[in-house]
């Protein structure tokens, strides 16, 4: 145990050192901000364009070398001063780390004696680290929701909420483009229904093509195969699981799309050349291995005395399989699809290349549908303006979007949950 | 079933391996796992209308005997099993049998107690549906009620027949399951250690049930409890390391057991 003694020592005389080192690198930015704001001249602040923010990055810039034209003079100052504070600051930052190591090293070094339960503080010490990094995990995903929530707010005040839930056309435009063609007030429309639609269509044609395969072949691997043909053909089929999404976006878009063109064509069908069908059947082939590789381990889960007692009683190995695990096995097998829907609707790449920008409001797969995610992705790539409705639409279907697919998982984990219990 | 094999097994088993009535008989029955030999070479007949109980130590062999015959350790893919084993003097393991259908004579009722999650309805049903045994609604109806009504289920469940067989108590679920097995009216019922997740008032009434239930059907039992073994069966066979040691009437097995082995097993020597 002795060994514990000399982990306990590292652990006082470094973690201490760290937590001061993290907190100064994330707050000398925040000081130095604060500082700067007596060296910009008294008349800048008083002038009517002020904005603290622009003239914090004019300085910024200066200080990275990125200088566009030629800034005020006292910009290239406050520059000049910031740069001697970080030369400062890193010094401080440095000599302050090693002192509180020695220190608290040489304190901890102190507590050590025959008497002082190492193993117990290291324990303690050990735990408030995982603690910290499950609520890091915690941490960060309020604050995504959070900044999603708070643009969407932004949003929902230039917008009602009842025109973008219930509106039945999407055609956001600029501002620009709306005040330049005076008179044309109401252009844009923010109405979300075609792209859920879209994104549902989609989701409906990769479910038709995922759970009927998905599911036979969990029933093959878990109920028919051998054991060497389970461990050869479990792991391809995960393989699927690991192919980027891109990948089938290419697929998609330029082998799949054509041929269902041209094989259209051939029965006079016009299909479009981005059509739902083809993203759809797509990402079936992505949730494939979804499907498989959970309804394989609920099928699993179904407990082996179940199964003898239907052959105990004379049935068929496809009656056991058909008229007892599936019916047992039926509630995980729904959370396994209720997942894959979840992982259906948020999946960007194959419908951003495959599936088109045409907000049609269809049921037709043939034709060329969007969905929420695309719309989210063609919004924000590019230059945007921030204030305007279009862009800040973007943050109110990605909330849409997490509430549904938060939903979605919440209530699979709940059913499997659920499930579980019955059999423990 | 020639005199030589008869002779090669009576060298290994005392006591008497031969019933006047037999219905099923096991000669010379060998089983392996892979290359591990579970039972080694075992004659023995079970009577009609008869109770008989298996018991030895853990692992000797007695489920795994018990199993063979109705070919459930067909399931397991690694499972061998050699010699000839005949229910009215048809081999079971002939190429010719078809499983279903002998599963349906030999029925099994199982240790831990194994309810379909279904009704306790659909669980009884189960068997007659899957074979075809009722010409209709009402013909299944007075099959599961007789079912039921047998294994001593019926007044405590007729109010309820559509609840999950699932939210039984242990002792009711392990009589849902002999019911459920004695719906495809079977001829003989393997039970394996059916009593070993019951606590005491369960066992009692699975064990009266095993006494009614004997004057009907053949019953081989695998048991722990000797005491058990005393009470339902008027035959026990005492398998030792997947040998069959001693076969006899129950009472003078227990009171009068010849083979060193069988004594030393029942008077809590080994086991």
């Amino acid at each position: 145990m002795t060994h514990y003694y000399g982990v306990y020592s590292l652990l006082a005389s470094l973690l201490p050192a760290l937590g001061i080192f993290f907190i100064f690198t994330i707050c000398d930015d925040l000081i130095f901000a604060e500082l700067i704001k007596k060296h910009i001249p008294k008349e800048v602040v008083a002038s009517k364009d002020y904005n603290f923010t622009i003239v914090l990055a004019q300085i910024n810039n200066s200080v990275e070398g990125l200088i566009f034209g030629t800034p005020p003079q006292w910009v290239t100052n406050a520059a000049e001063i910031w740069i001697s504070w970080i030369h400062k600051s890193q010094i401080i930052t440095v000599i302050i780390c090693i002192s509180t190591a020695l220190i608290s090293g040489f304190l901890g070094y102190k507590k050590i004696s025959g008497n002082f339960r190492s193993r117990n503080a290291v324990e303690k010490i050990v735990m408030s680290i995982l603690a910290v990094s499950s609520v890091i995990a915690i941490l960060t995903t309020i604050a995504i929701i959070f900044s999603v929530v708070f643009e969407s707010i932004r949003f929902f005040a230039l917008i009602p909420y009842d025109e973008f839930l219930f509106g039945t056309v999407w055609n956001p435009q600029f501002e620009g483009a709306e005040r330049a063609g005076s008179g044309q007030e109401g252009l844009s429309q923010y109405g979300a229904i075609p792209l859920f639609a879209g994104t549902f269509l989609i989701s409906i044609i990769a479910l038709c093509v995922s759970v009927p395969v998905g599911l036979f072949s969990a029933i093959y691997l878990s109920e028919y195969a051998t054991s060497k043909e389970r461990a050869f053909f479990k792991p391809l089929l995960e393989i699927l699981a690991g192919i980027p999404t891109v990948v089938y976006g290419f697929f998609a878009a330029l082998t799949v799309a054509p041929f269902l063109r041209s094989s259209g064509s051939l029965f006079g069908l016009d299909v479009a050349s981005e059509s739902a069908l083809a993203a759809g059947l797509v990402m079936g082939i992505m949730i494939i291995p979804f499907i498989s590789s959970l309804s394989d381990d609920v099928i699993n889960a179904v407990p082996q005395s179940l199964r003898d007692a239907g052959y105990g009683l004379g049935s068929t190995k496809n009656e056991t399989v058909i008229k007892i695990v599936l019916p047992a096995a039926l509630p995980g097998v729904v959370a396994s699809i209720i997942l894959a829907v979840s992982r259906a609707v948020g999946e960007t790449m194959i419908v951003v290349m495959a599936a088109g920008l045409a907000a049609n409001l269809t049921a037709n797969p043939l034709d060329a549908v969007t969905t929420v995610t695309s719309q989210i992705v063609t919004i924000l790539v590019g230059d945007q303006e921030f204030e305007s409705a279009k862009t800040l639409s973007a943050f109110a279907l990605a909330l849409t979007l997490i509430i549904i697919t938060l939903g979605m998982n919440f209530y699979a984990l709940h059913v499997v949950k659920k499930y579980r219990e019955q059999y423990e | 079933m020639n005199n030589i094999n008869d002779l090669k097994s009576l060298e290994l088993t005392v006591g008497d391996v031969f019933s006047k009535n037999a219905r099923l008989k096991a000669r010379n029955v060998n089983v392996f796992y892979g290359n591990n030999k579970a039972i080694d070479n075992v004659t023995i007949d079970i009577g009609s209308k008869e109770v008989i109980s298996f018991i030895g130590p853990s692992g000797c062999g007695k489920s795994t005997f018990l199993r063979c015959f109705n070919r459930m350790n067909d399931t397991i893919d690694t499972c061998l099993v050699q010699g000839e084993i005949t229910i009215d003097d048809e081999n079971i393991y002939d190429k010719k049998i078809d499983v279903v259908p002998l599963r349906a004579r030999i029925g099994m009722v199982f240790q831990k107690p194994n309810p379909f999650p279904k009704s306790i309805y659909d669980n009884v049903a189960y068997g007659p549906r899957i074979h075809g045994l009722s010409e209709n609604k009402e013909h299944l109806d007075v099959i599961v009620e007789e079912s039921l009504k047998r294994a001593g289920l019926w007044q405590e469940v007729s109010d309820r027949l559509e609840s999950p067989g699932t939210g039984l108590s242990g002792g009711q679920q392990q009589r849902l399951c002999i019911a459920r097995a004695i719906a495809v009216s079977p001829e003989v019922i393997l039970m394996d250690e059916p009593c070993s997740a019951l606590d005491p008032i369960a066992t009692a009434r699975i064990e009266d049930l095993i006494h009614e239930l004997g004057n009907d059907y053949s019953i081989v039992i695998v048991t722990h409890s000797m005491q058990q073994a005393a009470r339902v069966s008027k035959r026990t066979a005492y398998f030792h390391l997947g040998k069959l040691i001693e076969v006899g009437k129950t009472k003078e097995i227990f009171t009068r057991p010849q083979h060193h082995q069988t004594e030393a097993y029942i008077s809590g020597k080994i086991g």
